[in-house]
């Protein structure tokens, strides 16, 4: 059930303050239903803040432009409207709540959710996050375990569109392997039939977790703008190769061209 | 012991739901979760039963009558009538209301005992004496339950509490408490502990009185002797909340630990905890508190405190008070939860946090605040 477009995200000229400063400044961005693009670029450029905005965290005002999601303006959603609509974050860095186990959320999800308390299990297993269930949510885990616990809650909950801010980072290699297998069956919706899956929106740094999960399209932010769009694969090459100053210089002259859109 | 007459026929329905509310069952398979019950409303007990040999539960005037004993040896022994102007109302009363439980040596007593001590009348004056007397080798958990009727904003609860735990022996008193929004409350409490005995003191206020003041003394005077305080409060508009408690610790190797937590939507809170180390012993206080929408005068003020006669008196304390931060709140949002479900789900684990074996009925009250402050926040 996808909008008239075939995009299951639209962002249109999208300006988003935090603390009284513009971090993005006119963002445009359409992911079409079923696919999974990548955002890359450096430190600061403002990935995480568009994350963040999409998913209607309170702390990132929208002073201008839309958020459309499956045909709906969810620029003036709370957050858990956008929850409930199949948005979902797995956060770089998620709080720890004193007190509050990762068990906890996973029951209210049982009970709110489609999802047995079986396959919650299995999925605790797979994920081999057993031994954090009585833990405080997040605290004292490394990077990797992090990612694990996140992921557990979104395989849960099923959204349609998942968002990941640098999945891979402080992930060793060992663990990889295993976040970047939780990664990809998030997305999966029919094993049979991979081609059909669900959307999502990774930031990737490295490009690592690309080997786990195909992206459709990647996107590269600087100074809160999306610079460019293209092959993910060929963007990460040229990246490697050239670092993000290429991108700026490729900037530079678009503006002076008047080419970037 | 045991008598034919079941409580429920002797009290109403409205009634007994109030009383389940702080933690006292009424009702027909009683015997099955309850050792005994003594249930007084105002001036009058409605009721007392026990179902356990080796204990008994009477109201205090008739106990005083049967053993001389007891006022030889317990009554306003630990407290004494000319204290404040309390314990001097509470004294000047010709004939004294409150309970008496007796709990003889050798007893342990798994299944929980319970008091219920209720305001049906508006303005009424509660004025009450209880003693606890646990022999050598016992086991007793006391659940009381204080309450106004639902109709009920103001009343006077005014009471001395005197509790003796001899050696071997572990008293949990749970009190629950839920009152109108203009009753004053005044219990003056003392606890003497014998040699390696227990004395677990939990309070939770769940709805507010105008003006608590509750800070009862534990003296550990037995050799290994502890006490556990755990102290959970819901302050709202209006209130004056005064708790927590002392603990003297005059046995060698004695221990205490005093733990508050307090969740401010308003009012003025006071967190105490005070030691007094008078032996070798350990012992520790941490208060933390939580401000919710505290409005414009509420506030939270805690106070743990430490006094050491001894050089090998170990003794420490901690208190924060912080705020329920909103990347925490919407955190748990991004997983589908509604505002008040979060916040709920954020103060049910600052409330136990670090807090292991909760009772059951401790448990179901920590969960109530926790909904409570949360559709608070909303507003």
């Amino acid at each position: 059930m996808s909008s008239s477009t075939g995009n299951i995200l639209e962002i249109h000229d999208l300006h988003v303050e935090v603390g009284g400063r513009e971090l993005l400044h006119g963002i445009n961005l359409a992911i079409p239903e079923g696919q999974v693009h990548a955002l890359m670029g450096p430190n600061g450029s403002g990935k995480t803040s568009l994350m963040m905005t999409i998913m209607g965290f309170s702390a990132y005002k929208v002073t201008r432009g839309q958020i459309i999601f499956d045909g709906r303006d969810i620029t003036g959603l709370s957050v858990t409207e956008r929850a409930r609509l199949g948005i979902a974050i797995v956060q770089q860095r998620p709080p720890t709540i004193a007190g509050v186990k990762l068990r906890a959320v996973l029951d209210y999800i049982v009970a709110h959710d489609s999802i047995s308390a079986e396959e919650v299990t299995q999925l605790v297993r797979r994920a081999r996050v057993e031994e954090f269930l009585d833990r405080d949510i997040n605290a004292g885990l490394s990077g990797g375990e992090i990612k694990r616990a996140e992921l557990v809650q979104l395989l849960a909950t099923c959204p349609r569109f998942s968002m990941m801010d640098e999945p891979e980072s402080g992930v060793d290699l060992d663990s990889l392997a295993l976040v970047g297998s939780l990664v990809n069956q998030l997305f999966v919706r029919d094993s049979c039939r991979p081609v059909r899956r669900r959307s999502g929106l990774i930031v990737t740094h490295t490009g690592h977790i690309l080997k786990y999960i195909e992206a459709d399209r990647a996107h590269i932010m600087l100074d809160g703008r999306i610079g460019c769009s293209g092959n993910p694969h060929l963007m990460l090459q040229t990246i490697a190769e050239r670092g993000y100053a290429a991108c700026v210089c490729c900037m530079v002259e678009g503006d002076e061209h008047g080419k970037v859109s | 012991m045991a008598k034919s007459v079941s409580t429920v026929d002797i009290i109403a329905q409205d009634e007994a739901q109030t009383l389940a509310d702080v933690g006292v069952q009424i009702r027909p398979d009683e015997a099955q979760v309850r050792s005994g019950t003594y249930v007084l409303r105002d001036h009058l007990p409605l009721c007392v039963q026990t179902y356990r040999e080796g204990l008994e539960m009477l109201p205090i005037a008739e106990a005083l009558r049967r053993y001389d004993w007891l006022r030889e040896r317990y009554y306003w022994k630990l407290i004494s009538p000319d204290q404040d102007e309390v314990t001097a109302q509470v004294a000047a009363e010709a004939e004294p209301q409150g309970y008496f439980i007796w709990v003889r040596r050798g007893t342990r007593i798994t299944r929980p005992a319970q008091a219920g001590l209720f305001i049906s009348h508006e303005g009424w004056a509660q004025k009450l004496h209880n003693v606890i007397v646990l022999e050598d080798d016992t086991e007793l958990h006391l659940i009381t339950g204080c309450t106004t009727g639902r109709a009920v904003r103001s009343g006077y609860h005014l009471a001395v509490n005197e509790a003796y735990v001899g050696a071997n022996a572990t008293l949990t008193m749970t009190m629950v408490h839920s009152w109108g929004p203009e009753v004053i409350v005044r219990p003056r409490a003392a606890v003497v502990v014998g040699d390696y005995s227990h004395y677990v003191n939990n309070y939770v206020s769940l709805r507010p009185a105008l003006d608590i003041q509750s800070n009862p003394r534990t003296y550990l005077n037995g050799v290994g002797a502890t006490a556990k305080y755990m102290t959970v409060i819901l302050g709202s508009r209006g209130s004056i909340i005064d708790t927590g408690g002392e603990v003297w610790l005059n046995g060698e190797d004695s221990g205490a630990e005093l733990v508050h937590r307090g969740v401010c939507t308003g009012g003025k809170m006071y967190q105490r905890g005070f030691l007094v180390g008078n032996a070798r012993c350990r012992a520790h206080v941490d208060c933390a508190g939580m401000l919710l929408d505290p409005g414009e005068e509420g506030f939270i003020e805690s106070v743990p405190g430490l006094r050491s006669f001894h050089p090998e008196a170990r003794m420490s304390h901690e208190a924060s008070v912080g705020k329920v931060a909103p990347e925490q709140v919407e955190y748990l949002m991004s997983r589908g939860m509604e505002e008040h479900e979060a916040i709920s789900m954020i103060i049910r684990g600052f409330l136990d946090a670090d807090i292991e074996g909760l009772s059951a009925e401790l448990d179901a009250r920590i969960e109530e605040i926790a909904a409570m402050a949360g559709h608070g926040e909303r507003k």
